[in-house]
């Protein structure tokens, strides 16, 4: 009895000394941890105060505390705005766009690379689609006008030498979606791949060959094991990629918006500039970006929610 | 062993705290360094010297925005910055910031509320809810005490007022400044004259394009190159009749120039030279920042600007291959079927306005008050608008002779032109070359049929709050007009759209403004 009545309190005290040990031992852990947490402090946490300016009427001269409080009313004028479904709708055409076209193409790629067996080669298509990623906007639209333009871009010229006709790409408002799409296809595509490659590589190889072993053809691997073990990967990046849903990319939007397509062009992104910056609305550019953050957030449990029911891990 | 392990996690304690207060000091002396320091600074050395216009006691440190037109800028080595702040007895930082995104800087600047001490800034409705606010000092009482700065003229420093008072001192500019730049050879290999008419505008235009201008027997040209920018619609569309942004109709009350019969008669002419080719069929794509290119490079021969551009498109065609004569002639707006008219400039391109923030007290205000009365001494104005002479130009018979720079010497002038306000004494100028002398010519003519806005003085407040929208709708239906992606009846219904989105409470802000500006 004694014994064993020694043993519970020595298991409880040693219960405690152990997670004081597990903290000190991972101590440096912790520390390493630190600078981190001070970043995100003070660099995302305290500006978010700066979201009270929303329910304002802020003027940068009076300042936070100086400027009067409103409450909604930047909310309901924007919501009883003229514009806002079509920015609504723009926005949200644009999203759709990108989730069905462009969300897949970096899986599409990986899988493909993956399916590449010659080292060398594989190695150089991985570089060579990277690259577009560190090449800035800027340029990407400038490249895009070059090749494009009525007057003398290069595939216009292709396009007129088969079809006699040339096509408005940079003004016809039926081309600027797709023109989007294809840019941010040839920007990022590669960029993407890193993380599903990353995946892929984690498959253990004896799968394949007790597959090969079976008869299993290229697409039955393909599709019932490759697939199954990238798939929680799929599924977490989706939801990312569901949270920032109505983030159209404000530079891409507004370098390629010209007069000739602004009725398409216009989104949430370029409104909240052309509003808050260019006419000195603060409050109300503000509140318009704080509607899509709450989308935003609404979206990322939604679909965390339903990625948890359907049996796949969630991020939260 | 406790006593061993123990400084471990002490130690780390200690490096993580000063962690958070190093983060905590580089965040709060950012923004000071920024801010307080230097007007502090200001502050103590005017107290010190107490009568301003002597030159003694610390120089004044001031911090000025303006735009750069060129990537190559000069920094303090230069002798030129040197030279300008031994004049003026300062210690000036120049805030250079390229044109194109200017407005974007400048609004973001206003934004921040950290603002240098002069800024270079137009109307803008950011500019005018900033003064709204009181973050710049208004100095047109202050304007008489000085003996450059009291010389600005009277209708200008009206156009630049802000509910009716002066917060700037503005920069200059020749009011008919516009001009039709043509390439002088293809001019002459067609025999065609200088146009005085729209009827030979249209002509020189269609001949440029399909008389094979530059004789080379392809059909590689075309007429007139325009951008994005709308400058150049803008202007031809004055030739027609139509009003300078505001016109009066029948019953003497304003309306927009859109709104006229006659801005819809130049729409007509533009789609019509659209059509036919005249003009660059990808102008509503096209970057403004190569819009020289295609005249430079002899694909096309009529620029519709200011009329010196002339002389810079001369310069680089003369760069490319020299000349004995010219390459460019610039001829006067040809006479439209109401008469001979142009568009004047405001008079006026940015004034500069004192910061609040920057200046504290009124002597600190006639400082800088007296800083920008210097700039506008004849010696500064040589020494901002050509350099230093026997180093940049020389000056021969009274006139400006500028030297063949190289790179790094050129690099020592660059920008500083953007500093100049043209007040006071003229400075000389450059001799009389062909172009200088069609330059002035036209410049001069220009002075009898440039065409007012009525509404230029006026600060609207609807258009404050949505005038980028209401400008947005027009001039987009104008493009897509022209390119005949709409018809006259979306044409009117893009006005109506205008109305309906404020325009019309514009409208009639403006006429009350008016009014009071009429009766007063």
């Amino acid at each position: 009895m004694e014994t064993t009545i020694h043993t519970t309190d020595h298991m409880k005290s040693e219960q405690r000394r152990s997670r004081w040990a597990k903290f000190k031992k991972d101590l440096w852990l912790y520390i390493l941890l630190f600078p981190g947490l001070v970043y995100f402090i003070i660099f995302k946490y305290l500006p978010m105060w700066g979201v009270v300016i929303a329910f304002q009427d802020y003027s940068p001269f009076l300042g936070v505390f100086g400027s009067k409080w409103v409450g909604f009313e930047h909310f309901r004028n924007f919501f009883n705005n003229p514009d806002f479904f079509r920015l609504l709708r723009n926005t949200l055409i644009l999203a759709v766009y990108d989730l069905v076209f462009f969300f897949p193409a970096p899986i599409i790629a990986a899988l493909m690379l993956n399916e590449i067996r010659v080292g060398i080669f594989k190695r150089i298509v991985q570089t060579a689609i990277y690259v577009p990623h560190f090449i800035s906007m800027v340029i990407v639209a400038s490249m895009t006008y070059v090749f494009l333009t009525t007057n003398g871009g290069v595939i216009n010229e292709l396009v007129y030498m088969i079809t006699g006709q040339k096509i408005n790409f940079l003004g016809d408002p039926a081309w600027f979606r797709p023109l989007i799409i294809m840019q941010i296809m040839w920007k990022e595509t590669g960029w993407g791949t890193i993380i599903f490659l990353a995946a892929l590589s984690s498959v253990d190889v004896e799968q394949y060959e007790a597959a090969i072993v079976d008869g299993a053809t290229r697409w039955q691997r393909l599709w019932y094991i490759t697939l199954p073990a990238i798939s929680s990967t799929i599924v977490i990046l989706l939801i990312l990629r569901l949270g920032n849903f109505l983030d159209t990319g404000f530079e891409q939007i507004f370098l390629m918006t010209n007069s000739l397509n602004r009725s398409v062009a216009d989104v949430f992104d370029t409104y909240v500039y052309f509003v808050g910056i260019t006419q000195g609305a603060f409050s109300y550019s503000t509140a318009v970006g704080l509607f899509k953050s709450v989308v935003g957030i609404i979206l990322i449990y939604g679909s965390n929610y339903f990625a948890k029911k359907l049996g796949h891990e969630g991020i939260i | 062993m406790k006593g061993k392990k123990w400084p471990r996690p002490f130690v780390a304690l200690l490096i993580a705290a000063m962690m958070v207060i190093l983060a905590a000091c580089s965040g709060g002396s950012g923004s000071d360094a920024g801010s307080n320091p230097p007007s502090g600074h200001t502050g103590g050395t005017d107290t010190d010297s107490q009568a301003p216009s002597e030159q003694k006691g610390e120089p004044l440190k001031l911090s000025i925005m303006v735009p750069a037109f060129s990537t190559e800028l000069p920094d303090k080595s230069s002798p030129v910055w040197q030279r300008l702040e031994e004049y003026t007895h300062t210690d000036l930082e120049i805030i250079w910031t390229p044109n194109s995104s200017y407005s974007d800087k400048l609004n973001i600047t206003l934004a921040s509320g950290e603002l240098p001490t002069i800024i270079n800034v137009g109307k803008e409705p950011s500019v005018i809810s900033a003064v709204r606010n009181g973050a710049f000092w208004e100095v047109g009482p202050y304007l008489k005490d000085y003996p450059n700065l009291s010389q600005a003229n009277e209708i200008v420093l009206n156009n630049t007022s802000i509910d009716g008072k002066i917060y700037g001192v503005y920069r200059a500019r020749t009011l008919g400044r516009m001009g039709v730049t043509y390439n002088m050879v293809w001019l002459e290999n067609l025999g065609l004259e200088p146009a005085k008419t729209i009827d030979e505008f249209y002509d020189i235009l269609w001949q440029f394009t399909y008389n094979d201008p530059d004789r080379n027997g392809k059909d590689d040209t075309y007429g007139m190159t325009v951008t994005k920018y709308t400058g150049p619609w803008d202007i031809m569309q004055v030739w027609f009749g139509a009003p300078n942004k505001w016109g009066e109709d029948e019953n003497g009350k304003l309306i927009p120039d859109f709104m006229t019969p006659e801005y819809r008669e130049a729409l007509k002419f533009f789609r019509k030279i659209y059509e036919e080719g005249l003009v660059n069929e990808d102008f509503a794509v096209m970057d403004p920042a190569v819009w020289n290119d295609p005249f430079i490079n002899g694909e096309s021969g009529v620029f519709v600007d200011v009329a010196d551009n002339a002389r810079r498109l001369n310069n680089s065609m003369q760069d490319k291959e020299p000349r004995d004569k010219p390459y460019t002639g610039v001829f006067q707006a040809p006479v439209g079927p109401k008469g001979h008219r142009d568009l004047p400039t405001s008079g006026w391109s940015g004034m500069f306005v004192i910061s609040k923030s920057k200046v504290k007290t009124e002597e600190e205000l006639r400082r800088v008050l007296e800083f920008l009365d210097r700039l506008n001494d004849v010696e500064m104005k040589l020494l901002l608008g050509y350099g230093i002479e026997g180093r940049h130009y020389d000056l021969v018979d009274g006139y400006v002779v500028p030297r063949d720079l190289d790179a790094s010497l050129k690099k020592e002038i660059e920008g500083f032109n953007q500093l100049l306000m043209f007040l006071g004494e003229p400075e000389p100028g450059y001799e009389e070359t062909e172009i200088n002398q069609m330059i002035n010519e036209v410049w001069e003519a220009n002075e009898a049929i440039v065409v007012g806005n009525p509404a230029e003085p006026l600060v609207s407040e609807v258009y404050g709050r949505v005038g980028q929208q209401l400008d947005n709708i027009i001039g987009d239906a104008r493009i897509q007009y022209i390119v005949g992606q709409i018809n006259d009846e979306e044409f009117d219904a893009a006005i109506d759209l205008w109305m309906r989105s404020g325009g019309e409470e514009y409208i009639q802000e403006i006429n009350e403004l008016y009014e009071a500006a009429k009766a007063h």
